[in-house]
């Protein structure tokens, strides 16, 4: 067990644990959205969970930050709060604000960080920009909303760790990046059933078809 | 760690070099001419194989032995097609003609081969001294380099390896194989080479780690992945010495105890990935790379993974996940790549001009090394000099050398008597810098610390016609399309980016676009995940640094300063200085916008124009009747008469 | 093209793969030299291939699309039979490589990364072939044109047509004289 300082709190934890988990297993919250608890190297692709740590030259990711012995950590300060406000404004600008009519309305990521970052839904310098079309329908069993994903991973990341052969990948690149399928046999498919990915997804992009 | 050999290598090694020299000196006949083409790829864009076969074509008419030889590239790129023609009979030395057309080819025939008349109308200089022709050794271009890496580059024939053996290839090797592992990293530390790739790390200290790391097996690669718009000196440096690269890549897999090693070349290079393939093949087969390597039992397997098109796989976490057959986007480091690489070993890479200079390090010792140069940055730097100057090519030259210098002695300045208005340094990843700063010296820390960036030593130089918004522009555009979309700043900031740049140029500019432009640009510097991202704003930040009045004009009065954006630029004729009846406009131009008006005189039909600038090149000097303006509103209005 | 000739087309085209993947070893790391080998013979990757070299490395074909459509060489639809490359690189840009494509739309009545209808030509951009001091640049049929100008990229497709129209004239006659 090490000892480290996290906003003037003495806190001990496990060698060789990551610094968000630590936090979150404290009730300090820090916004993140492509770190699952256990995974082993952590994408740090979404540039929420910044914090700033005593001696280290600007805000670091704490998902790829391992505590240490006596460290001292501050998660709440200026320029933490700047880049995480600027990292959810960039991705609420390429989001179809729709909440009224959006599944994940009252249990998104999105609006909970909205709501602790108080930034607006709507960033006022960035013009929106969505993709189309607005559904992908190409998987037999779900429905892909390219406007709600924030490209988190999450889904990918479960479906390899579900099934041998993984029915979900990113595609494309850049600011086209997608979650897409391939056509497959659909009998082989076990979506129907699994649904790992939809439960996963913190913004409801990827939902079950509705049939009929 | 690796066993020291004995003398054995030695000797193994010196049958090999004299059947080279012997083959080499049986190629080289005294008795009839020789003509030298470079064939690397400017060269055969420029029309080096039309000027070869008309070599050929006239040799065969006029009965005339003669060898041809096909080098790499010499890097005066603005003299391509570059032929060296040795002709001892003449009592004339070797001499360099430049820009040798299929006819010009003819006439040296006839002229030089037959006649003995060197031409000298068409001739740059000789390469060696004499009382007749100027020494091309004696030009400014010459005098000012320092070639280390490219030494060879342009004189020996990069598919003949026994050329490579013959002038002292491969022998740093054999020395190395008799010295302990640890020696050579330290010497190479010492040396304080810094890796060429950009972002200058100590080449020494990555080999160190790799030579310490547990692990049983331990891999090395060649960064060829060269993908910065306006660099293309590590194509050059394949195409025309693949050897020493090679050389330089077994000694450092000796020195830090790797089995394997890849050169990771992108796809737009076929004639590299052909010329280095054929290099690998012919060192195995005289027992320098592969299997028991001069009858040790050092190992080295090489192999070539061609880049697939991708700018982000040059950051190396995301060429490694390349190889690895993965989507290739970068990761986050720690862990580097020297403690867990390629399928988690540990790994070097290094750019294809760091392993090439390490066999001149060994040869001539780390001191030497670090004496050229400057103190925190020694050895050469080599860049691509493009652009607005009137001799582009590649330069190697010792770091410390002023911009200035390098820009108007070395490479001759801006050609048409316009004025300088800034270089551009380091690609997408760098920045443009404004004439006030020309005496800065090229190193790593000098220009980082002006915003710009070594980078793969990519310059392009701007004239006065040039505008630094549309600049900015063209890179944004560029990093925005190549970001690999796994960080947020990068994907979408990148986006947002060039959308307010975009606006700008279009005349639809922002009061509060300045703003917004910066505080994004320090967000995703300081935001994204990979080099890439948190470099990409440095063109819009050096270019609102030093050119901030022009983003102004292009805001506030919708004028682009320089005439280069289209949608504030229109393009008239002056009709006090357009002659009756010339019709070279009408011609040129591809829409069919040009007019005559009822004197005989032309006028443009702006509805139309698209603005391509062909009647202006077209219209005779001595009128100069084309002129641009900006705003487009300033164009006088000529009616097009009624058909 | 009439859709039976599509797919025998592509049948062709799957045998020879078929026949090529065994000279492939079958590590992850093979994954990108295969689809380049694929790329360079046929053009494109038909959406068959992709479920062939899924099974042959025996991983999952949306892995394979997911690699496939992250780099710029892969093509998903057949190109025409000139591809035209535009570079723009920075030199090509500063001496308007910019002007050069949209000559080439325009003259092409295509986009940039669209094939014409008669599938003769198919045009994209490209960053930098590394000829920078001979910019503008183009790549046509693997050839490298060096100081481009409009009035040369008119030069070039014309070049195109009279080739196409000398080889309709020669058949039209080898048929007249049968």
């Amino acid at each position: 067990m090490i000892t480290l300082t996290i906003d003037n709190r003495e806190i001990t934890a496990k060698e060789g644990a990551t610094l968000l988990q630590v936090c979150l297993d404290h009730d300090i919250y820090i916004p993140h959205l492509c770190y699952l608890e256990g995974m082993e190297h952590a994408a740090a692709s979404c540039r929420l969970c910044f914090v700033e740590i005593e001696g280290v030259a600007g805000p670091v990711t704490s998902c790829t930050t391992i505590v240490k012995e006596g460290m001292v950590v501050k998660t709440d300060t200026e320029v933490v709060r700047h880049l995480q406000r600027a990292s959810l404004q960039l991705l609420l600008s390429v989001h179809h604000v729709d909440c009224a009519h959006c599944p994940a309305n009252r249990k998104c990521a999105l609006q909970d960080m909205a709501k602790f970052l108080k930034v607006g839904l709507k960033p006022k310098y960035l013009e929106q920009h969505l993709k189309e079309p607005e559904i992908d329908q190409g998987h037999p069993y779900l429905d892909y909303y390219p406007n709600r994903c924030v490209l988190c991973g999450r889904c990918v990341l479960v479906c390899k760790n579900s099934h041998d052969r993984p029915f979900l990948t990113f595609a494309k690149r850049g600011l086209d990046t997608v979650i897409s399928f391939y056509e497959e046999d659909r009998a082989e498919m076990p979506c129907d059933e699994c649904l790992a990915c939809v439960e996963i997804c913190p913004v409801s992009a990827l939902m079950k078809r509705k049939v009929g | 760690m690796n066993p020291i050999y004995n003398q054995q290598v030695e000797q193994a090694f010196d049958a090999i070099r004299q059947e080279a020299i012997s083959k080499t000196k049986a190629a080289k006949n005294e008795d009839i001419p020789e003509i030298t083409i470079g064939k690397a790829t400017c060269g055969l864009a420029a029309g080096a194989l039309d000027t070869e076969s008309a070599f050929k074509e006239a040799l065969a008419e006029q009965g005339i032995q003669a060898r041809m030889k096909s080098v790499g590239c010499i890097g005066h790129c603005y003299a391509e097609p570059i032929v060296i023609i040795d002709h001892p009979a003449s009592g004339f030395p070797p001499i360099f003609y430049h820009q040798v057309t299929p006819g010009k080819a003819r006439m040296l025939v006839k002229s030089f081969l037959l006649d003995h008349d060197p031409l000298f109308e068409h001739l740059l200089g000789a390469m060696r001294e004499n009382e007749m022709i100027p020494q091309v050794l004696d030009f400014p271009r010459f005098q000012f380099e320092k070639r280390i890496v490219m030494e060879q580059s342009g004189f020996i024939d990069p598919g003949k390896i026994e050329e490579y053996i013959a002038r002292g290839g491969y022998s740093q090797l054999v020395k190395v194989l008799q010295s302990d592992p640890e020696e050579i990293v330290q010497g190479v530390k010492r040396s304080g080479l810094r890796g060429r790739g950009g972002a200058g790390f100590l080449t020494g200290a990555k080999w160190e780690f790799v030579s310490r790391a547990e692990g049983k097996e331990k891999v090395i690669i060649c960064n060829g992945d060269e993908g910065d718009p306006g660099a293309y000196m590590d194509r050059t440096i394949l195409e025309s010495n693949p050897h020493q690269l090679l050389e330089g890549m077994a000694i450092c897999a000796y020195a830090v105890g790797a089995g394997r090693a890849i050169v990771y070349i992108r796809a737009e290079y076929p004639l590299a990935v052909q010329t280095i393939t054929q290099a690998i093949q012919q060192a195995e087969a005289l027992g320098l790379l592969g299997k028991n390597i001069l009858g040790s039992s050092f190992d080295l397997e090489v192999v070539v993974f061609q880049g697939s098109g991708a700018f982000v796989c040059g950051e190396e976490t995301a060429l490694i996940k390349s190889i690895e057959g993965e989507r290739g986007m970068p990761q986050h480091r720690p862990p580097y790549p020297a403690q867990s690489g390629l399928w988690g070993m540990p790994t070097v890479i290094n750019n294809v001009k760091t392993f090439s200079s390490i066999p001149a390090i060994v040869r001539n010792g780390p001191e030497w090394f670090s004496e050229i140069g400057t103190k925190t940055s020694p050895g050469t730097a080599i860049f691509s000099v493009v652009g607005d100057v009137v001799h582009p090519g590649l330069i190697e030259i010792p770091m410390g050398v002023t911009l200035r210098h390098l820009i108007f002695d070395v490479c001759g300045g801006i050609p048409k008597k316009k004025g300088f208005k800034a270089v551009q340094i380091g690609g997408p990843s760098g920045g443009c810098i404004p004439e006030a700063l020309l005496d800065t010296p090229v190193d790593f820390d000098a220009l980082n610390h002006v915003g710009a960036m070594m980078g793969s030593g990519g310059m392009v130089i701007m004239d006065e016609d040039t505008c630094m918004v549309n600049v900015a522009r063209y890179f944004l555009d560029f990093t925005q399309k190549e970001s690999c979309g796994k960080c947020t700043f990068c994907r979408i900031g990148t986006h947002h980016l060039l959308r307010i740049l975009d606006r700008i140029t279009k005349g639809e500019g922002r009061e509060t676009d300045l703003e917004q432009l910066e505080t994004l640009s320090q967000d995703i510097k300081r935001g994204s995940l990979c080099g890439l991202g948190r470099t990409a704003p440095n063109p819009i930040l050096t270019a609102l640094r030093y050119f901030r009045d022009e983003f102004e004009a292009h805001i506030f009065e919708k004028r682009c300063p320089a005439c280069m954006c289209r949608q504030l630029t229109a393009y008239y004729i002056d009709l006090d200085k357009c002659a009756r009846g010339c019709d070279a406009c009408v011609g040129s131009c591809p829409v069919e916008a040009i007019f005559t008006t009822k004197d005989r005189k032309k006028g443009i039909d702006q509805t139309l124009c698209v603005k391509c600038g062909e009647c202006m090149t077209a219209c005779p000097e001595e009128y100069s009747a084309v002129k641009k303006v900006s705003p487009p509103d300033l164009a006088p209005i000529v009616e097009r008469p009624d058909k | 093209m009439t859709k039976q000739n599509n797919s025998d087309e592509e049948r062709i085209i799957l045998e020879d793969i078929e026949s090529r993947l065994s000279s492939f070893g079958k590590d992850r790391w093979n994954l990108i030299p295969i689809l380049q080998m694929i790329q360079t013979r046929h053009h494109y990757l038909p959406a068959d291939a992709i479920r062939m070299v899924a099974n042959y490395l025996d991983i999952a074909a949306c892995e394979v699309y997911g690699v496939a459509t992250f780099y710029n060489q892969f093509r998903f639809n057949p190109p025409g039979k000139h591809p035209i490359q535009v570079c723009l690189g920075t030199a090509c840009h500063v001496s308007g490589g910019d002007i050069i494509l949209e000559n080439f739309e325009r003259k092409l009545g295509i986009r940039e990364g669209e094939t014409t209808e008669d599938r003769e030509f198919s045009l994209e951009r490209v960053a930098c072939v590394g000829c920078c001091a001979l910019a503008p640049v183009a790549v046509v049929d693997k050839i490298v044109h060096g100081r481009m100008a409009p009035s040369k990229v008119e030069g070039l497709l014309l070049g195109f047509q009279i080739e196409k129209e000398k080889q309709e004239r020669a058949k039209r006659s080898d048929e007249s004289n049968l």
